[in-house]
């Protein structure tokens, strides 16, 4: 093994490791030595985060005005023409993702200390978290689609362990299987669409297919299929549109593990794959404006699933469906800093929801926000008011940073020559902030009357999550200060806009984005329309005597097909079914049992069929050997002493 | 010597073929293991004239081991009749094929 170096080498590269190492190292130990002691595996895990995160942090002042990317690889695997290098690649785009990684990380897990206090297998969990930050910070980090692809996969695999941590519980592990299993089948294709590039350039390394050489090595129709197929891992990743049934699924996990998972990790490693590879993707026009579809797709249907939800994990899984539709929509439509920058706003505000849930969930043990609300969760006051500068966040209003993002999201739509886009994206903040301060009427301003009867419990409450932890007032304060972090983060974001989007132009030359075209009314229609939103829900649910019944809910099938989730769960149950069970599983239980089982048979029985053809010419009877054998020697003994014959 | 060489040999072979008759005719297991019997002193025959008729009596000793083999097959033969009739109550040879 020798080292090589694409590019000159700099010290601060060698800060990556004890940036991205020390996760892994707390994971292996905790698994190996301190599994017993609950305490020293949790300090052991939150010191390593605080280590990659100061590292993150030092490593973004070292490197606020670099210039172009740095690499360091070592040769890991070297056949005849195949060279599969490992090792960093750093700039600005995954700077900053680690910086958003590791402090989410860090925030979860110090937030942790209180929610799984108490739980047997809390030293489980942190090693978990742990190897969930390894694996998303060397994803970041990875040069090559290869390692990035190994290290996407134990992304999956951290976050199954997590979602099904509570494996005593069947849906738990039920959901766990299902999220393991659906990014899986978008990993398939994007597993298919690397090859198709390694085909093609004989190269996996991420600057080199991001340049302009690899183009001229691709026929424009193989270019946008590997594109669409690598895309589908995005999909499976991010829970876009065939694919999105996992996410609300995977709130079977604790409630951390969903506010890691909804912002900086898993369905983040998706958009983040999108980004990386956007000069990619952006030479192939038709594959762009298929990927600005199916952001669009899933952000209205996420956004309708969210409007008529009851349990609280469920409305904020929801809307990360639809914010992730925003962002890969920011992204197809060429908008690389509108996608990113709303991709790590959203880190901070959705861990935030969930976070402040977490805490509701924690005290009053349960989901659902009809009970939530008559149970009095506006009496705990830090989790409400952050709940409440969150959703306003998500819904988009200044000066927080999700107005920031969302308009350049719009932004980048509007850029379109098309007016659809910018319309159906407008449709979708709206939808935002009516869902978003739907939950947050029933929450906060709890009515008696309720939802009315007779309509299917969606997606119900119940007591059922996180029963088995005792109520404890002294542990909620240690859970506050992450969300009083996370609020300020949410609160300064959007007057780093411009800094930021300087620091993470540098480089990227394709799809400038040039913000507001045609549409220039936008700036006014997006904001306005969130206030018409949340003007809406407080007609609905805020107003005294608002029955709390959304205008959804007046048109049951509407209501019926929104809570269904459009029906997209039962669909894939009927394709298992016709397909799977009745198709494959039956042709193979066929073959099995009428090809080798007959077949194995059929040898058998014809053995016996054939000895008792042959037997006739045996009669048994032992005069007639006699005769023979005797007959036999009297010719052999003529043949041999008359040699005449 | 009195009687000549092909003179023993003729009766051995007329004693031997008389044998095989029986062993292979007759319907009776007992007649069977008889016929096997007169076989053997058929050969025994021709042992004794050829040891005189070259003056060397390792035909007699032969003779000897012959007639001893020749008991106990008798004797192993007889019970393994016996046995068999006392199982199927028949000597009839044609009724033991069971390994058909």
């Amino acid at each position: 093994m020798f080292f090589h170096s694409v590019l000159s080498p700099q010290s601060s590269v060698l800060l990556l490791i004890p940036a991205t190492m020390p996760p892994l190292v707390a994971f292996l130990v905790t698994f190996v030595f301190t599994r017993r002691q609950p305490r020293l595996s949790a300090g052991l895990s939150i010191g390593s985060i605080a280590v990659s995160l100061v590292c993150s942090l030092v490593l973004l002042g070292l490197n606020f005005k670099m210039t172009g990317p740095v690499q360091y690889s070592v040769r890991l695997l070297a056949s005849s023409g195949l060279d599969i290098p490992f090792g960093f690649l750093l700039d600005q785009l995954n700077l900053l993702m680690i910086v958003v990684v590791s402090s989410i990380c860090f925030l979860v897990q110090v937030y942790s200390l209180g929610y799984m206090a108490g739980d047997p297998g809390f030293s489980r969990y942190y090693a978990f978290m742990s190897l969930f930050a390894w694996a998303m910070m060397n994803l970041t980090l990875s040069p090559t689609l290869l390692q990035l692809y190994i290290f996407w996969e134990l992304v999956g695999l951290s976050s199954y362990l997590l979602i099904g941590f509570w494996y005593e519980k069947f849906s738990a592990t039920q959901a766990g299987k299902k999220a393991f299993v659906m990014t899986r089948a978008g990993d398939a294709a994007f597993f298919i669409g690397f090859l198709l590039v390694f085909l093609h350039t004989g190269n996996l390394s991420i600057p080199d297919l991001n340049g302009p050489a690899v183009s001229a090595a691709f026929p424009p129709t193989v270019l946008t299929l590997s594109a669409l197929l690598i895309f589908g891992g995005i999909v499976g990743k991010s829970a876009q549109f065939p694919l999105l049934t996992w996410l609300p699924d995977a709130m079977e996990g604790p409630t951390p593990v969903s506010a890691l998972l909804h912002s900086a990790t898993m369905v983040a490693a998706g958009v983040y794959l999108f980004a990386r590879l956007f000069p990619f993707f952006s030479m192939s026009p038709a594959a762009m404006e298929v990927f600005l579809a199916i952001g669009t797709i899933s952000m209205f249907l996420a956004a309708t699933m969210a409007i008529v939800s009851r349990d609280i994990k469920k409305v904020w899984a929801f809307s990360t469906i639809s914010q992730l539709g925003f962002m890969i929509m920011a992204l197809g439509a060429g908008g690389y800093f509108a996608g990113v920058f709303h991709l790590t706003a959203h880190a901070g505000f959705k861990s935030l929801l969930f976070l402040c849930s977490g805490v509701f969930i924690h005290r009053y043990g349960t989901n659902d926000v009809y009970e939530l609300g008559r149970l009095g969760a506006r009496r705990m006051i830090v989790p409400t008011v952050t709940i409440i500068l969150a959703a306003a966040a998500l819904s988009g209003f200044w000066p927080l940073s999700g107005y920031y993002s969302k308009e350049a999201v719009m932004g980048s739509l509007a850029s379109l020559p098309n007016p659809a886009w910018l319309a159906a994206g407008l449709v979708g903040v709206f939808l935002t902030a009516y869902y978003s301060f739907r939950l947050i009427f029933i929450l906060v301003l709890p009515r008696a009357v309720g939802p009315p009867a007779g309509l299917p419990a969606a997606s119900g409450g119940g007591r059922k999550t996180d029963e088995r932890h005792p109520n404890s007032e002294i542990r909620h304060l240690s859970m506050a200060w992450p969300l009083i972090v996370l609020t300020a983060i949410t609160v300064m974001l959007g007057f780093l806009r411009n800094p930021l989007k300087d620091f993470l132009q540098v480089g990227i030359t394709a799809g400038g984005a040039a913000e507001g075209g045609p549409f220039e009314w936008f700036h006014v229609a997006a904001p306005g329309l969130a206030v018409a939103g949340a003007v809406l829900a407080w007609v609905e649910f805020g107003r005294r005597g608002a029955k709390q019944i959304g205008f959804v809910e007046r048109v049951p099938p509407l209501y019926r097909l929104f809570a269904e989730r459009w029906y997209i769960d039962h669909f894939y149950r009927l394709l298992v079914n016709v397909v799977v069970d009745k198709g494959i599983s039956y042709l193979c239980y066929q073959n099995d049992n009428k090809v080798i089982d007959r077949s194995i048979d059929e040898l058998g029985e014809g053995t016996i069929e054939g000895g008792r053809i042959v037997a006739f010419l045996q009669s048994g009877m032992i005069q007639y050997r006699l005769l023979v054998i005797f007959a036999v020697m009297v010719l052999l003994s003529i043949y041999f002493f008359f040699p005449v014959f | 010597m009195i009687v000549p060489f092909g003179h023993v040999l003729l009766v051995a072979g007329i004693i031997f073929a008389l044998g095989v008759f029986c062993a292979v005719v007759r319907r009776n297991l007992i007649m069977i293991v008889l016929g096997i019997e007169i076989m053997l002193n058929a050969a025994s025959i021709v042992f004794v004239g050829a040891a005189l008729r070259w003056n060397n009596l390792d035909g007699q000793t032969f003779v000897l081991f012959i007639l001893a083999v020749a008991a106990t097959e008798v004797s192993v033969g007889l019970a393994i009749i016996v046995y068999a009739f006392r199982r199927t109550g028949s000597f009839d040879p044609s009724n033991f094929n069971l390994l058909r």
